[in-house]
C-alpha cells in the first residue's frame, strides 16, 4: 500500500429529493407535508408576507414577529410557555426581509396539544403593554450589546449601502427608533400582515387528525396575500468607514447587487463564487488565512431576497493587516479574471460542491428546506438537477468570461468597520 | 436508540461503527484523548493550536483538505477542555479517503514550520475575535481561575493569553503529537450507509500498520473542595453591567450531573422558567438571564449569568438570584414543573439525534467517557430524577461557600 496514492473517488450522483405533498387546506392557505420520517418528530413552519420590508417604521415588523406568543391582557405570555413547554414543545418566531413566521417543535404525541396552545395565543394576541415595555427594553439591551462588535456595525451600513438608505431593504434601525414604536404600531401591522393567507409546512409523520386541525384553523384566513411590488435599489461604491475606537479587528465587507435565482448566469456564478470563498480550501482562505495569517476566517457569498440579490466577501482581520488583506481580495478577483482556473482546482470544487449538496439535503427536514428555496424563489422543480447539470458543464473559459463580468473593483461597495 | 458494534485493532485503536441505509452520507470521526486540561500551565492553548496544526499535511499527504474536496467530502474539528474532536462528513462511496486521510496524520505530521508559523498568527486572531474584540468575550478567561485554584480548568481551551501562543516551538509540537495522538488515545467512530465488513477491513487496512506508541496515563490532582465564597469585579467597555455566579457541581459521568441539568433548566430555560418569570417579567431586573451546567468530564459548574436593565445595580440583580435559589431550597418544586422540564429534554434528544453526524459524535464521547454501554440510557436518567433529589442538590449546591462570582461593570 502506498499513503501517497489517494484511494479511488466517485462524483455523487444525481440527488434524490422528497417533493413534500402539497394540501390545499382552503381557498388560499396551501399545506406543504413532508410525512416520511422515521422518529416522533414534528416541525410545523407558518409563514405569512410580513417581512420587515413591509413595515412604515423600523423595529415594527421585528416587533410583531417577537411577541407573536405575547398574549394578552387576559391571556398571560407566562401562562402560553407554560403550557408549551409542558407539552415538551419548542416556539421559535423567524423574520427576514420578506417573510415573518413562527415554527413549532414537538413530539408527534403532544403536537395537537402544542398547536392548542399556538392557536389560542394567536386567536387573543393583542400585545399587551407590560410584555411590549419589557420587549422593547430586553431588545434595546442586546441592540447596545450588538452595536459594540465591529462585524455587527460593518453588517448594518454594508446594507444601508448597498440597497440605499431610502429603500425597504435598506433602512437599518438606530437607537433612537427604540423609543418611536408603540403597541399600537404592531396591532396595526399584525392586522395588515398576519392575517392574510399563510403557507405552512409541515415535516413529520403524524396523523391526518391533525391534518383537519390545521385545515379548521385556516378557514379563519380569508384574505389571499399577493405579490408585493419589487424595489428598486442604488448602490453605493467606493469605500465607506465607520468609526470605531480603539478595535483590535476591522470587519471587512465588499460586495454589490447581483441578479436572482432565475437568472442564467446565477449557477456557473455560484460556483465562480465557491471557487473564490464558497468553501474552507477557497481562494480567499488559502490566501488571506492559510497563507498570509491575517484572520481566522474570511469567505464570500452571494444571498438573495424576494426583491435583489447580492453578492458579498466578508472577514474580521488585525486592525493593522486591513489594507493589505483589502488588496488581497481584489488580488483574488484579478486572478480568477486573468488566468483560467486550473483543471484539478476546478475538478476540487465541482466534486465539493455535489457533495455538499447531498450533505444539504440529507434528512426530511433539510429536504423542507431545500424545497421552500424552490417554492420562494419560484424555481423550476428541476432546479437543483438543473444545478449540478450546470455545474457538470461549466468549463474554465466561461468561469472566467462571469469573473470579468462582475468581479470588478470598480463596481464594489467596501465597508470598513473599526 | 443509537445502535453500533465495536472491534478494536492490534495497535489498541477503538473502532465503532453506527449504521445508517438511510442517508447517501458516511461519517468518519476520531476523537483524541487529550484536551486543554493535558496541557502545561507556562503553555496553555496548546491543544487547540494543535488541532489546528493537523490540518497542515501529514507524512505522505501534503494538504489534508484538497484530496478530501475532491471526493465530495468536508471536515472539522473542535478542541475543548476534555477532548479533541475531528470528523469527516462524505459521499458514502468515497468512505475511504476519509480513512487514508485520518490514518496518515495519525501516522505522523508533517511538521512543517510554515504550517506552524501561520496557525499561530491563525490562532491569535481568533483569540482576538472571539475572546478580546466583543463585549464580554473575555468573561470566562476571568472565571476559570476564580472558580479552579489549582485544577488544569483553571484556563480557557483557547489559553491563558497570546504570548503562550506565540511562543509555541516546533519541539513542543513533536512532543505534543507522539505524547498523545497514538492509536491507544483514540476512538475511531464511522458511521452511515456502510457495512461493518467494509469498516473493518478499511480500518485494518489503513490504521493497523500505525505503530501502537505509549499509553498516555492522565493523573491531574482534582480541584479541592471549595471553602469560601470568591468574589471578583472587572471594568470593562461594555454597554451593561453584567454579573456570573458559578457553584461547583459533579462531573459529567456522575449522577448528579443529570439532576444539575434539569435544576439549569429549571432556573434558565426559556420563557417559562424561573428566572425569566421572576427576574426578567416580573422583579425586571435583567433584560437577559440564564443557567446552564458545564458538563465538565474532570468536575462541573452550574453557571447563572445575567445582563442587568439600565439602572439596575449589580447588588440588587445579586439578591434577586439568590431569592430564587434559596426558594428552590427551601421549598421542594412541583410535580408539574419537574415533568415540564424533562418533556422538554425529550424533544430536543429526539430532534438532536436526527443528524447522522450528532449520533456519530455521541457515540464517540460516550465511548472516551468510558460510558459507551449507557449511551441509550440518557432518557431514563433524567426519567428518574425526583422532586427531593432537587432539592438536595439545591442545599448542596446553591451555598455561598461554594459560589465564585464575577460582575462586570460597564466602563
Amino acid at each position: 500500500m502506498d499513503r501517497k496514492i489517494a484511494p479511488e473517488y466517485f462524483q455523487a450522483e444525481e440527488l434524490k429529493l422528497i417533493t413534500p405533498e402539497k394540501i390545499a387546506l382552503n381557498n388560499w392557505v396551501d399545506l406543504y407535508w413532508i410525512k416520511d420520517v422515521k422518529d416522533d418528530s414534528i416541525k410545523l413552519d407558518i409563514e405569512w408576507r410580513a417581512g420587515s420590508k413591509y413595515q412604515d417604521k423600523p423595529l415594527v415588523a421585528t416587533f410583531v414577529n417577537k411577541m407573536l406568543m405575547a398574549g394578552s391582557e387576559d391571556l398571560r405570555a407566562k401562562d402560553i410557555a407554560e403550557e408549551i413547554d409542558y407539552y415538551g414543545g419548542y416556539v421559535q418566531t423567524e423574520l427576514d426581509k420578506d417573510h415573518g413566521g413562527v415554527t413549532l417543535f414537538g413530539l408527534a404525541e403532544n403536537m395537537t396539544s402544542i398547536f392548542d396552545v399556538f392557536e389560542k395565543a394567536f386567536n387573543e394576541l393583542s400585545f399587551p403593554d407590560n410584555e411590549f415595555n419589557k420587549e422593547v427594553s430586553i431588545a434595546l439591551d442586546k441592540f447596545k450589546v450588538d452595536s459594540k462588535k465591529v462585524k455587527v456595525l460593518c453588517r448594518r451600513k454594508f446594507n444601508e449601502a448597498l440597497f440605499g438608505e431610502s429603500s425597504n431593504y435598506g433602512k437599518v434601525a438606530t437607537e433612537e427608533d427604540f423609543s418611536k414604536i408603540h403597541a399600537a404600531d404592531l396591532r396595526d401591522f399584525f392586522k395588515t400582515y398576519y392575517q392574510k393567507a399563510p403557507v405552512i409546512f409541515l415535516t413529520g409523520n403524524i396523523s391526518d387528525d391533525f391534518i383537519e386541525r390545521l385545515r379548521n384553523w385556516a378557514n379563519r384566513f380569508n384574505v389571499r396575500s399577493n405579490d408585493s411590488t419589487v424595489q428598486e435599489f442604488v448602490q453605493e461604491k467606493g469605500r465607506v468607514q465607520v468609526p470605531y475606537q480603539d478595535a483590535l479587528q476591522s470587519a471587512i465587507r465588499i460586495g454589490r447587487l447581483m441578479f436572482d435565482k432565475n437568472h442564467p448566469d446565477y449557477f456557473k456564478f455560484q460556483l465562480l463564487n465557491t471557487v473564490l470563498g464558497g468553501y474552507f480550501g477557497s481562494r480567499l482562505m488559502a490566501n488571506i488565512r492559510e497563507d498570509k495569517g491575517y484572520t481566522y476566517g474570511i469567505g464570500s457569498g452571494m444571498s438573495v431576497l424576494e426583491d435583489g440579490g447580492f453578492f458579498f466577501v466578508t472577514t474580521e482581520v488585525g486592525t493593522d493587516v486591513k489594507e493589505n488583506a483589502m488588496n488581497e481580495v481584489y488580488n483574488e478577483f484579478d486572478r480568477l479574471r486573468n488566468q483560467p482556473i486550473p483543471a484539478d482546482e476546478l475538478m476540487r470544487v465541482k466534486n465539493y460542491m455535489l457533495g455538499e449538496f447531498l450533505r444539504q439535503t440529507d434528512g426530511p427536514i433539510s429536504m423542507m428546506e431545500t424545497f421552500k428555496n424552490i417554492y420562494y424563489n419560484k424555481l423550476k422543480p428541476t432546479y437543483y438537477n438543473d444545478f449540478i447539470e450546470a455545474i457538470h458543464d461549466a468549463s474554465a473559459a466561461e468561469l472566467q468570461d462571469l469573473a470579468n463580468k462582475y468581479l470588478n473593483k470598480e463596481e464594489m461597495l467596501e465597508v470598513v468597520a473599526g | 436508540m443509537i445502535k453500533f458494534e465495536e472491534f478494536k485493532l492490534d495497535n489498541g485503536l477503538k473502532v465503532i461503527f453506527h449504521e445508517d441505509k438511510t442517508t447517501p452520507m458516511a461519517v468518519v470521526n476520531i476523537i483524541y484523548n487529550v484536551g486543554a486540561r493535558d496541557e502545561n500551565e507556562e503553555r496553555t492553548g496548546f491543544a487547540h493550536l494543535f488541532e489546528h496544526l493537523m490540518f497542515g499535511g501529514s507524512k505522505h499527504i501534503e494538504n489534508f483538505d484538497s484530496p478530501l474536496q475532491l471526493a465530495g467530502g468536508e471536515c472539522n474539528a473542535f478542541t475543548n477542555n476534555d477532548i479533541t474532536n475531528y470528523y469527516d462528513v462524505l459521499p458514502a462511496q468515497n468512505i475511504e479517503t476519509a480513512f487514508w486521510l485520518e490514518s496518515d496524520r495519525m501516522l505522523e505530521l508533517a511538521f512543517t514550520p510554515k504550517s506552524l508559523e501561520v496557525q499561530r498568527n491563525v490562532v491569535i486572531e481568533e483569540f482576538k475575535q472571539r475572546y478580546l474584540n466583543q463585549p464580554y468575550g473575555d468573561v470566562w478567561l476571568e472565571l476559570r481561575p476564580l472558580v479552579y485554584k489549582s485544577h488544569p480548568y483553571k484556563w480557557a481551551t483557547i489559553g491563558k493569553n497570546i504570548e503562550h501562543i506565540a511562543d509555541a516551538t516546533m519541539e513542543n509540537v513533536k512532543d505534543f503529537f507522539f505524547k498523545y495522538y497514538s492509536p491507544q488515545n483514540a476512538t475511531l467512530v464511522v458511521g452511515g450507509n456502510l457495512n461493518l465488513d467494509q469498516v473493518k477491513s478499511l480500518s485494518q487496512k489503513w490504521f493497523g500498520d500505525i505503530p501502537a506508541r505509549e499509553k498516555y496515563i492522565r493523573n491531574i490532582t482534582p480541584e479541592p473542595v471549595q471553602q469560601e465564597a470568591r468574589e471578583k469585579t472587572i471594568e470593562r467597555e461594555v454597554p451593561a453591567d453584567a454579573v456570573y455566579l458559578v457553584f461547583r457541581m459533579a462531573d459529567r459521568m456522575s449522577d448528579e450531573f443529570y439532576v444539575g441539568d434539569l435544576v439549569s433548566d429549571i432556573l434558565g430555560r426559556g420563557k417559562s422558567s424561573r428566572f425569566y418569570q421572576k427576574l426578567v417579567t416580573e422583579q425586571r431586573l435583567f433584560s437577559q438571564v440564564s443557567a446552564y451546567v458545564s458538563a465538565g468530564w474532570e468536575d462541573g459548574m452550574i453557571i447563572v449569568s445575567g445582563n442587568l436593565m439600565e439602572g439596575v445595580s449589580i447588588e440588587k440583580g445579586l439578591e434577586g438570584i439568590w431569592q430564587e435559589l434559596e426558594q428552590m431550597c427551601s421549598h421542594e418544586i412541583p410535580e408539574r414543573e419537574l415533568v415540564k422540564v424533562k418533556n422538554k429534554f425529550k424533544t430536543s434528544k429526539v430532534f438532536s439525534e436526527q443528524p447522522l453526524l450528532n449520533r456519530v459524535m455521541n457515540i464517540a464521547m460516550f465511548d472516551l467517557m468510558g460510558k459507551l454501554d449507557e449511551i441509550n440510557d440518557e432518557l431514563h436518567k433524567y426519567d428518574v430524577v425526583s422532586s427531593q433529589d432537587i432539592s438536595q442538590f439545591a442545599k448542596k449546591t446553591f451555598t455561598k461557600n461554594n459560589s465564585s462570582t464575577l460582575k462586570v461593570k460597564a466602563k
